[in-house]
């Protein structure tokens, strides 16, 4: 379960302050798959990284899992972060001096894996990668790029996958894969996926969808169907 | 974690070891120059140590300064008759004449160090003589046959004569060529090239001369009084430790007033010269390493700033901020292990170049004389090691500070846009919060260890204290002087012409490193130029500063018979000259306030004790020990002030023999008014009560004394007279040839032959610590390198978009020398005004001495750095100014 309770987010701008989300409260039960839609500046992207822990909020209070991460310290929620939650970017953010097996083995080697690397292969054959292990992030196309993010941000399997915008950066058929391969995530491994967005298409694969305006919740709808999309059997080993 | 900390570390360094140039360079200049320095110093005293019984020419030695009486002869004969060898050496100055008179080139008189020695000397090392010959055949006595030599010497024989090259030149002579000295007559039979007990020749009043004993004899230069010093190397055979011998000699010698050293303790002023040495070029290594760190702590601040981004990410991966520092202190660990090893092989190859830069420079063998090899021995190991650890441990301090900036990456970075803009984060968030335990733990560990570091190279607390403190105060000075002039510049309106503007804006806009360019620039700056001050001052002070009434002659050894003559023969050629003569006895203590001193330690126990004693308790030690020259004025000399008591008045009667004592030797000794000192002078025993202390201006060039003794007080005694005369210098050679030939047993030491020797040490002394200061400036340079190559992208950036609206490639580069001109001028300024502060701190509590501006060393300095500053600039940017704007601009 994820729960976000009277949340504000103020951040100071050339003197003003701004306020980015608005005493907002949401909760997420765990399994459930939800987008997270609104115009630019609604706040979205903020609340996925406060719900990461990524940011700590003004006010309020958010328990991911039952924990109040909010009252974690800057270390705590780093570990925490590493067991439970996989962040996905627009603009992926891979580390540009790292191979792509180097990359996806980052989280398990701060976990202690011992076999990180045979890991990171793995996982990077699950996602269509396996001849890209030993390539560096200039070398890879963005849906590339996305997929070995994808494939860093579940390394550890986490029960909470964030994704802001995963397709963004990407074209429609390489989004389509990337979009697929979360589902699948889902659907296999019950992997809670909350995902911001403004494609309308990408929402409608969700069970939920969240709408922000302005800092606060505009609409909260459970579509009677979502939007099939054909998945692939499972490649995660 | 650690594995994780290790791996990322190695991924980080292998991905961007070319950015790491600049630091690896800076580490590796600092710990060159230390290492250098201490690796050579390390190699000397092996050296020392290795042929301590050659550099003491025995086991032991013997040493007086007057011939030996007859009760000391029988102690020496009775040792000889123990199976143990005794070599005599004389060692004193006299004065040499060309015989017939020189060629027009040569001079012909000159003062000579004469050594005489008995055969089979030396007992340990060897002479080196061309021919090649022994010595033993060269020195002997041979008819003169013909000429002038024959006529001058009484029973027609002409000693053999082994004399550096320098006395031949000096006169004009050549090998088989005549000379006298004193009263006897030489041939000169070969060249000296070393020998194996003389070595620390870099001031000697002349030219060394080797005779034989009988020759010294012969020469009839050695009467009451004379200064010499007699000198009895000992060998013992190989069964018998040469200590026991030490003490038994050192209490049966003791009405001799002999000293008595072992080989182990051989050349103590040497060792300490080179130790002393050593230390400071070492820490002005230590300098050099120092503003390295500031080019460390730059390449990690630029590298940590492009790492935002990544350590963001490696945050919202789950890494927290003791992860991610750990991550690249251990690459900085990695890096500062790499510099340093560097640095180590280069500090060994520029000492394995020393040697022949040495024996050029100083014209001397005395490396190869003292067997110093610069290879790689268990000697070397501490050095290096210290080397490598020094470097290490001032990376590790000069980084800490940069990465204490990566707690402040929050992971949120990542997800504004703008994460450039994010980054100040680290610098403007740690200055507007109250700095939390961390921070201060870690500046406190930085200080302690800056301290410890400097401890550990000056070896010595006090000196590493001083040595930090001084550095931090220039640093601190410079980081705001710099601040203030770059906010002067800031509020200052801004030049029209663009290139100016661009180059302005470019010092002051913020994150230019503008101070951190300054501190190191002017750093280097203030450690060469404040070499330079201090030079020039001592030279100021002891060449132009000479008093104009300052003698030209000191005469020494006149006989008191001889007076009359002297008087004589000056005033004859020179009417308007009014020589003076000073009485001058020879003595020891033999009590202070009846309290008998003790002139040296007589067993083992006594010996280590004195040698572990303080440095202050070792001084007033030698107060105690050191010979006096002693006289008897009437009247207060010159430029002395009587402080406590007071001087004899005329015509005064004296029951006992009263004395006036300088006021050092008075606080030394721990004596005042109505004390009583005894001395020993060469056997007889008087007794004066302390009647005046006084204060005494030592630099004035005149006769000055410790210890002056009333008239009459010394009547019996074996006085001898040092003349001082002041002539013009086109009379000098004309009273110092008329004196030596009637009166030669007379020496005459010119002050202006003496100074010059003193400068042309002082100037050999000086490159020596320039060439390390140079460091200081090679690391002040590599810091620009590094803070420049930190805004690369952003010069490269601005200068295509320059480019674009219509700038040429000149324009920018006139921008750019026109900044890193002002960035020198900033620099030098700073520097030159630290180093005048230095200079004066140095001339005043270190050399006593007065302070003046040189405006013209000044100048250099800062010319010099304005110069040095736009080449490096140059060095480090110049392919900026190549690009193409389009490919840059597409990139953006």
């Amino acid at each position: 379960m994820i729960t976000v309770r009277h949340v504000s987010m103020v951040l100071p701008a050339g003197g003003r302050s701004i306020t980015i989300l608005d005493d907002l409260s949401l909760t997420i039960p765990m399994k459930q798959t939800v987008a997270v839609v609104g115009p630019s500046g609604s706040g979205k992207s903020t609340l996925l990284g406060l719900m990461a822990g990524l940011d700590r909020p003004t006010s309020g209070v958010i328990e991911l899992d039952g924990t109040d991460i909010t009252r974690l310290s800057e270390s705590a929620m780093a570990r925490f972060r590493r067991e439970k939650v996989g962040y996905i970017f627009q603009s992926f953010h891979l580390i540009p001096t790292l191979t792509a097996r180097d990359n996806v083995a980052v989280p398990l080697e701060l976990r202690g894996d011992r076999d990180a690397a045979d890991r990171a292969t793995e996982l990077l054959a699950a996602v269509g990668l396996a001849d890209r292990v030993d390539h560096y992030p200039v070398q890879l196309s963005g849906g590339e790029q996305q997929r070995v993010a994808v494939a860093r941000a579940f390394a550890c399997r986490p029960p909470i996958l964030l994704a802001d915008e995963p397709t963004g950066n990407l074209d429609s058929a390489t989004g389509a894969q990337v979009i697929q391969l979360l589902l699948t995530l889902h659907r296999d491994h019950g992997t809670t996926l909350v995902l911001v967005t403004h494609d309308p298409a990408l929402a409608g694969f969700m069970e939920r969808v969240v709408s922000l305006r302005d800092g606060r919740i505009e609409s909260d709808s459970t579509p009677s169907s979502s939007w099939a999309i054909p998945l692939p059997p499972d490649p995660f080993p | 974690m650690m594995s994780f900390v290790l791996r990322m570390a190695w991924r980080e360094t292998r991905a961007g070891w070319r950015r790491f140039g600049y630091f690896l360079t800076c580490i590796a200049v600092g710990v060159g120059a230390l290492v250098a320095v201490s690796l050579f110093g390390a190699h000397v005293e092996r050296a020392v140590n290795k042929e301590a019984r050659s550099l003491l020419g025995g086991d032991l030695e013997i040493r007086l300064s007057r011939p030996i009486g007859p009760a000391g002869r029988e102690v020496l004969d009775a040792v000889g008759e123990r199976g143990i060898a005794l070599r005599h050496v004389s060692e004193l100055v006299a004065m040499a004449a060309a015989l017939p008179p020189a060629s027009e080139h040569g001079q012909p008189t000159q003062i000579v160090e004469l050594k005489a020695v008995e055969p089979h000397y030396p007992l340990y090392g060897s002479v080196s003589v061309e021919p090649n010959q022994p010595l033993a055949t060269l020195l002997r006595a041979a008819p003169c046959g013909s000429g002038a030599g024959a006529a001058n010497s009484p029973n027609g024989m002409c000693h053999g004569a082994v004399v550096q090259e320098s006395l031949l030149i000096r006169m004009g002579l050549t090998m088989g060529d005549r000379l006298t000295i004193g009263d006897a007559s030489f041939v000169i039979t070969g060249m000296i090239r070393t020998e194996p007990d003389r070595v620390a020749n870099a001031f000697s009043l002349g030219p060394r001369v080797l005779i034989s004993q009988d020759a010294l004899q012969a020469a009839r230069l050695v009467q009451t009084g004379s200064r010499i010093r007699e000198r009895y190397l000992v060998r013992t055979p190989p069964t018998l430790q040469p200590e026991p011998l030490m003490y038994e000699l050192r209490g049966r010698l003791k009405s001799e007033n002999a000293r008595v050293s072992v080989y182990r303790d051989a050349q103590p002023q040497l060792k300490q010269f080179l130790t002393q040495l050593t230390r400071y070029l070492g820490l002005i290594g230590l300098t050099a390493l120092f503003i390295g760190g500031v080019g460390v702590a730059t390449s990690v601040h630029a590298f940590i700033r492009e790492k935002i981004a990544t350590i963001a990410i490696l945050k919202t991966l789950g890494a927290d901020s003791a992860t991610v520092i750990a991550t690249y202190v251990t690459q900085a660990l990695a890096l500062g292990v790499t510099g340093s090893a560097a640095g180590v092989a280069l500090g060994f190859s520029l000492q394995r170049a020393l040697p022949p830069v040495i024996a050029a420079l100083f014209d001397s063998d005395l490396l190869v004389q003292l067997g110093f090899a610069a290879d790689l021995t268990a000697a070397s190991l501490p050095p290096l090691a210290k080397g490598m650890a020094l470097g290490v441990l001032a990376t590790l301090l000069f980084v800490l500070w940069p990465l204490l900036g990566i707690r402040e990456i929050k992971p949120a970075a990542v997800l504004r846009r703008d994460v450039a803009d994010a980054q100040p984060a680290g610098e403007n968030a740690r200055r507007r919060r109250r700095p939390d335990r961390l921070t201060l733990a870690t500046a406190g560990s930085i200080g302690l260890g800056l301290v410890g570091v400097s401890m550990w190279q000056a070896q010595s607390w006090r000196v590493g204290m001083l040595f930090i403190a001084a550095f931090l105060g220039a640093v601190l000075i410079l980081a705001g002087g710099a601040s203030v002039l770059l906010r002067g510049l800031r509020r200052s309106p801004r030049p029209a012409a663009l290139v100016l503007k661009q180059a302005v804006g470019n010092v002051i806009r913020p994150g230019s490193q503008a101070i951190g360019m300054t501190m190191a620039i002017g750093v280097g700056v203030m450690v060469v130029v404040t070499v330079s001050l201090v030079e020039r001052s001592l030279l100021t002070q002891v060449g132009d500063r000479r008093p104009a009434d300052s003698p030209t002659f000191f005469f020494i050894d006149i006989q008191p018979d001889q007076k009359e003559t002297f008087l004589r023969v000056v005033g004859d050629r020179l009417p308007d000259v009014a020589p003076e003569l000073t009485p001058l006895v020879r003595s020891r203590l033999s009590a202070v306030k009846g309290e008998p001193v003790a002139p040296e330690a007589l067993t083992e126990e006594e010996d280590r004790k004195e040698k572990d004693g303080e440095k202050e308790e070792r001084r007033k030690r030698w107060y105690f020990t050191r010979e006096y020259v002693l006289t008897f004025l009437s009247d207060l000399p010159k430029d002395n002030r009587v402080v406590a008591g007071e001087w004899w008045k005329p015509n005064q009667r004296f029951d006992r023999p009263l004395l006036s004592i300088e006021e050092e030797a008075a606080r030394a000794l721990g004596v005042t008014i109505g004390d009583s000192v005894a001395f020993d002078i060469q056997g007889t025993a008087i007794t004066a009560e302390v009647s005046s202390i006084r204060q005494v201006e030592w630099g004035n060039f005149s006769t000055n004394f410790y210890m002056i003794l009333s008239p009459g007080a010394l009547d019996d005694a074996p006085v001898t007279y040092v003349g001082t005369v002041r002539v013009k210098p086109a009379d000098e050679v004309r009273v110092q040839q008329a004196v030596v030939a009637v009166l030669p047993n007379v020496t005459a030491i010119n002050v202006g032959d003496v100074l010059q020797t003193f400068a042309t040490v002082l100037d050999r002394l000086s490159l020596a610590i320039r060439a390390v200061a140079v460091f200081c400036v090679l690391a002040g340079a590599l810091v620009m390198g590094a803070a420049l190559a930190a805004t690369r992208y952003r010069r490269l950036y601005e200068s295509v978009i320059l480019k674009a609206l219509g700038a040429t490639r000149g324009a920018i580069a006139r921008s750019f020398a026109a900044e890193y001109a002002l960035l020198g001028a900033l620099g030098g300024l700073i520097g030159c005004v630290l180093a005048s502060l230095l200079s004066w701190a140095l001339l005043a509590f270190v050399f006593d001495l007065p302070w003046a501006l040189q405006p013209s060393v000044l100048a250099a300095g800062f010319i010099a750095t304005i110069v040095l500053t736009v080449l490096v600039g140059f060095l480090s940017t110049y392919r900026i100014l190549g690009h193409p704007p389009l490919a840059v601009l597409r990139h953006e």
